[in-house]
């Protein structure tokens, strides 16, 4: 019964690391690789506002959510704006920023056990005799909260509907008066402000330190890469296929070998179906 | 003006500036105190404070006397980011031979955080003769490799306490709690990294020796973010007691949580430094009660009320730096290492790093940690029976007082015991 449930937290946890991720990269092609420095550049700034302005810890999550937010849009428009359309090149652009983010908060001296962020509820239940704490039913939640209120969002909203036109066909949908751009930076923003939500639910679990920001990159690559790198159920697939995958093996192999699952799968499935489970990106080709 | 007028007056200048001293009056060379080591670990960043208090007492009575010259301390630091999960040996090593080769360091101070860099590290230090005074690295693998060629590593020391040390410490409790506790089955967790099998490795073995039942003895990567795995094992097959060694603040962190968070009934001991630091209860919660760690070596983290210059170097350090040491390890030994090198220096009437090492061989300092000497492997002597003899530890639990506010209480040895262990409602029998 642990292994089914603590394997359910832990698929939600990597589907949270992920879902800004592949938004912004099925949307715009964008392989966000800041992202990870993002999620954990947002964990401090909550901190930072908690603990040097005083501020409640739900106003400083929000606060966390809006600067990741601004800090994705930013990027589109000073980093990105010139390089579109060049895969490789976006790829470096936002791995250096991410990797400045990073190191500039180790410089900062962002390191230790201070760094905290409170759970939202102390406490937790036994459930069929496994113990769960009701931070990771928060989690729980807010995983289902954010895939189920994504899918509203690109099928019921103007910004959504946009957001499936660029995906489908960005000339298609500058033909029809999208503005690309300016989506292209939305996408940004809504991955960044993603990635903080993440933050804010999977943080107060431990404490904080910078290098969280690469191990979450490889999370979101490993589930984006296994599921499909623009499909969304190819994501919720790769995270219960990686987060299932790590528990079993730390229970059964032993605890070392849980690290080495999602580089494992990574490879498996480049190796085997490069698009992915779920992805359309090079379907063609492999079927050739 | 005379042309005449003009070259006396320059050369009355010119003499005046030759004349006149470059610095202030009586202004001597530094002596230069060089600390390489992970800034990016609480025992780093909290053992360079200490360092640094040490040598700011140091410099307002004069500084340390060379043979007949006082001369102030100078430190020279460089984060060799040994400590970050994914920094390689290599890096950190550069890091290392820059300082040194740089910066000249008449002595360095703390030196590696991970023992893998201190194992590496060793042939540097040597190479370059610059005697070391180790606080950090706990690898019985230090003495085993000073053993090889005792006459090429006599440039390094290890202040502090190793594994072993520490492990007897734990043993000695581990059997506190079978004996007199009636605690049966243990569960062993710990950081995959080479000190942290060693201490937990020994602590395995002790348990096998003395009848306790081993459920497991697993290792994790040094950068896990889950152990439902561990603790689910460890309550399914209902350990009394989990046994836990980590450093890494991300994954140790996340284990106290957790830990509390699953409420698993067994009782917690070991090292994991977020539960022993004396800001836990904010970090982790209520749940670090009945919590028990080891602090290596005393004066670390914990003011001891029969220890009074535990007491003094704490609240000075707490009055510089406002807040007391993160981690429950090795800031005394940081604190301690710079004395030891004063007095050696004085000893010496030199900074020749030969003359240097047969001074710190006939170290005999008391200090924070304890009375401190070195043995014939350069390691400092700790014991468990006398802080006046050898250098010592300390076993704490986390306990309510009368008011209810959790604080830690020594337990072990007796010596320094202010509270007997308690154990959790859910597991008395």
């Amino acid at each position: 019964m642990s292994l089914l449930i603590y394997g359910l937290i832990n698929s939600v946890i990597l589907a949270l690391y992920t879902v800004g991720f592949s938004l912004t990269y099925g949307i715009s092609g964008i392989a966000n690789f800041a992202h990870g420095a993002l999620y954990i550049l947002s964990g401090f700034a909550a901190w930072t506002f908690m603990n040097a302005a005083g501020l409640p810890f739900w106003l400083s999550g929000i606060l966390a959510v809006l600067i990741s937010a601004i800090i994705g849009f930013v990027f589109y428009w000073v980093l990105l704006l010139r390089l579109r359309g060049i895969p490789l090149a976006e790829l470096i652009v936002t791995f250096a920023a991410g990797v400045a983010i990073l190191e500039l908060l180790t410089w900062k001296g962002f390191y230790g056990i201070r760094y905290s962020l409170p759970v939202l509820v102390r406490g937790g239940v036994e459930i069929f005799g496994v113990g769960i704490d009701y931070q990771r039913f928060i989690v729980l939640a807010c995983g289902v909260f954010l895939v189920v209120g994504l899918w509203l969002f690109v099928h019921h909203t103007r910004i959504g509907l946009a957001f499936r036109a660029m995906a489908q066909n960005e000339r298609t949908a500058l033909s029809i008066g999208i503005e690309s751009d300016w989506i292209g930076s939305l996408s940004l923003a809504f991955g960044a402000a993603l990635a903080a939500v993440a933050a804010m639910v999977v943080l107060p679990l431990g404490v904080m330190e910078s290098t969280i920001g690469y191990e979450v990159l490889i999370y979101a690559l490993a589930v984006a890469i296994v599921g499909g790198l623009e499909s969304t159920l190819g994501m919720i697939a790769g995270s219960f296929l990686i987060g299932y995958g790590q528990i079993a093996a730390a229970r059964y192999i032993g605890a070392k070998w849980m690290i080495i699952v999602p580089l494992a799968a990574i490879v498996f499935v480049l190796a085997v179906r490069p698009s992915g489970l779920f992805g359309k990106f090079k379907e063609l080709e492999e079927r050739v | 003006m005379k042309k005449g007028t003009i070259l006396f007056s320059i050369a009355v200048l010119i003499t005046t500036l030759l004349i006149i001293p470059a610095g202030p009056a009586g202004a001597a060379k530094p002596i230069v105190i060089g600390v390489p080591t992970s800034l990016y670990t609480p025992f780093g960043r909290d053992g360079l404070k200490a360092v640094k208090l040490a040598v700011e007492e140091l410099n307002a009575k004069g500084g340390v006397k060379v043979g007949s010259e006082k001369r102030p301390l100078k430190v020279v630091v460089a984060d060799t980011r040994g400590g970050e999960p994914s920094t390689p040996v290599h890096d950190a090593l550069m890091a290392y031979e820059r300082l040194i080769t740089k910066e000249k360091p008449d002595a360095i101070v703390i030196g590696a955080f991970r023992s893998e860099v201190l194992i590496a590290s060793m042939d540097l230090v040597s190479k370059y003769k610059v005697p070391q005074l180790g606080t950090i690295a706990q690898s019985p693998g230090f003495q085993k490799k000073f053993m090889k060629d005792p006459k090429k590593y006599k440039y390094l020391f290890r202040v502090t306490t190793d594994a072993l040390v520490d492990a007897t410490y734990l043993n000695n409790t581990l059997d506190i709690l079978k004996n007199k506790y009636g605690l049966k089955t243990a569960y062993f967790i710990y950081q995959d990294t080479l000190w942290a099998k060693a201490f937990s490795g020994l602590m395995s073995k002790h348990c096998k020796k003395t009848g306790w039942k081993q459920i497991g003895f697993d290792g994790y990567a040094a950068g896990a973010t889950d152990f439902s795995p561990a603790l689910t094992k460890a309550k399914d097959e209902k350990a009394d007691l989990i046994g836990m060694v980590w450093d890494v603040p991300l994954g140790a962190g996340v284990f106290a949580k957790q830990y509390a968070a699953m409420k698993v009934p067994a009782l917690l001991i070991g090292f994991i430094p977020p539960m022993a630091s004396p800001m836990a209860v904010k970090t982790v919660g209520p749940g670090v009660e009945y919590a028990m760690s080891i602090e290596f070596p005393v004066g670390a983290s914990l003011p001891l009320k029969k220890l009074p210059k535990t007491v003094d170097f704490l609240s000075k350090f707490k009055k510089k730096y406002g807040s007391l040491p993160e981690a429950a390890a090795v800031n005394s030994s940081a604190y301690d290492a710079v004395f030891i090198l004063a007095e050696a220096i004085e000893r010496a009437g030199t900074l020749d790093p030969d003359k240097l090492v047969a001074a710190l061989e006939k170290t005999d300092y008391k200090g924070v940690s304890g009375r401190i000497r070195f043995n014939k492997q350069h390691i400092a002597v700790f014991g468990t029976k006398d802080p006046n003899e050898t250098g010592v530890c300390v076993i704490f639990q986390w306990q309510k007082d009368a008011s209810g506010k959790l604080r830690r209480v020594p337990v072990y040895p007796d010596f320094l015991a202010e509270g007997k262990i308690q154990l959790p409602p859910w597991m008395k029998k």
